[in-house]
């Protein structure tokens, strides 16, 4: 079908740039946008034009926005003392979805990598030496994944943030809400019980 | 290349990558077979995995191929994992960055792993860690077929003496200095050279031997440098 037409040929090769896509999902995808919903299909190439055209990154937090400063950076209603430092932008969304935390965030785009070449220059150090020079704050609270990687990340992070006379802290880690400890294993549930807590 | 299969090998994950959409490349570093790269399909989404495809677990890994890309078929706890943290942890990284540049894959290195296992031990136990680097690093060296000759002086057999100075050159071994040369970078005295070879260092032989090790190893490493040691360097890339 695809041979009789070069461009659906074209959009179904498009369709896989996207994650978990292979050639089978995309061709589905594609036929539908076409056959049953032109006007989904339309606002959709719309809305993706105007996000890849003209969503960069927050100077302040580089968190993905298409403003210059991003929503919660501007908020005068955040607490400016503590400032959140995470992986990814996604990773400020599930922080948000807690609606426990309300200060201000900084996002890496990554985390610390030697063998993959992945060092502080990939991972925004200047720009975040840049930030805590113009608003130090109080605290920044370490949320990095609990990965090796992310690990080594939050201590090369404390140990440049003490060395700015910032106090850190690092998101605890342990067993999920709702699990059954059989079924935990025992990596997580040693970090659960070396970070247990006094009540 | 012939079919390999591997029922619950001993081993350590060195470094894990991203594959497609759900999987990874898992580099192991196992007893029998040395370094093995593994595809660990659908990893990501694998909650039972997640915590064993770590750095510093003892595994046990299941795996078979034909190809020089392995399928792990199952992956096993084999022990406590080492506690690695802060410091420790970027000198634990930089044991696996050293094997992952310096092994050849499929090259076993049994004793190699063995003492890959005490270093880790050694580094999970407070106290300093550079003494337990050069270690490994020496025996690394060693096992490569590298090792350094540090009992005799280059192409003859006058033994090293304490009192001496002597120049160290990669391709050839120790040469007899004169004793005011003992400042150059490459010139290290015949006492810390005889306590490495006897794997007997103190406290105060510990920055000749950093220095020495660099030498030997930026021979096998090339013009790239290692990454790990840009972490080392925290406090100086703060200011």
């Amino acid at each position: 079908m695809s041979a009789t037409s070069p461009l659906i040929k074209q959009l179904i090769t498009a369709l896989r740039c996207l994650p978990g896509v292979g050639p089978k999902s995309a061709q589905r995808m594609a036929f539908y946008l076409l056959q049953r919903n032109r006007g989904g299909g339309r606002q959709l190439a719309e809305s993706l034009q105007e996000a890849i055209a003209n969503v960069g990154n927050c100077k302040s937090c580089r968190t993905l926005t298409e403003l210059e400063v991003c929503g919660i950076c501007t908020n005068p209603g955040r607490d400016q003392t503590q400032l959140c430092i995470v992986e990814t932008p996604t990773d400020i969304n599930a922080i948000e979805m807690t609606g426990i935390y309300r200060g201000l965030y900084f996002v890496l785009m990554g985390h610390l990598s030697p063998l993959d070449g992945i060092g502080p220059e990939q991972i925004g150090i200047p720009a975040l030496l840049q930030r805590i020079k113009t608003h130090p704050p109080k605290e920044a609270i370490l949320a990095t994944n609990p990965t090796v990687e992310g690990e080594a990340t939050a201590h090369y992070l404390s140990e440049l943030l003490k060395s700015h006379h910032i106090q850190c802290s690092r998101i605890a880690h342990g067993v999920p809400m709702g699990g059954e400890l059989e079924y935990v294993d025992s990596n997580t549930l040693s970090h659960a019980l070396l970070g247990r807590e006094t009540l | 290349m012939n079919k390999l299969q591997a029922e619950l090998e001993p081993g350590f994950i060195l470094h894990t990558r991203a594959y497609r959409d759900t999987s990874l490349i898992v580099e192991l570093f196992t007893q029998e077979y040395g370094r093995v790269p593994v595809v660990a399909r659908g990893a990501r989404g694998r909650k039972s995995w997640q915590g064993l495809l770590q750095p510093f677990v003892p595994v046990f890994t299941s795996w078979s191929g034909k190809e020089e890309l392995m399928s792990l078929h199952n992956i096993e706890q084999n022990g406590i994992p080492y506690w690695l943290a802060g410091r420790k942890l970027l000198s634990g990284f930089y044991l696996n960055e050293l094997l992952m540049r310096l092994l050849h894959r499929f090259d076993p290195h049994p004793e190699l792993f063995n003492h890959y296992i005490e270093t880790l031990k050694q580094l999970a136990q407070p106290g300093e860690e550079e003494y337990v680097l050069r270690l490994f690093e020496k025996r690394l060296l060693d096992e490569l077929g590298y090792g350094l000759v540090l009992q005799h002086e280059a192409l003859s057999d006058i033994a090293i003496e304490e009192q001496f100075y002597y120049r160290f050159e990669p391709q050839q071994g120790l040469i007899k200095v004169s004793n005011e040369a003992h400042l150059a970078p490459n010139v290290f005295a015949g006492k810390v050279l005889l306590a490495v070879a006897h794997e007997n260092l103190t406290e105060a032989e510990l920055p000749a031997t950093k220095r020495l090790m660099r030498l030997a190893l930026s021979e096998l490493l090339g013009d790239k440098p290692l990454r790990t040691r840009e972490l080392f360097a925290v406090p100086i890339s703060s200011n």
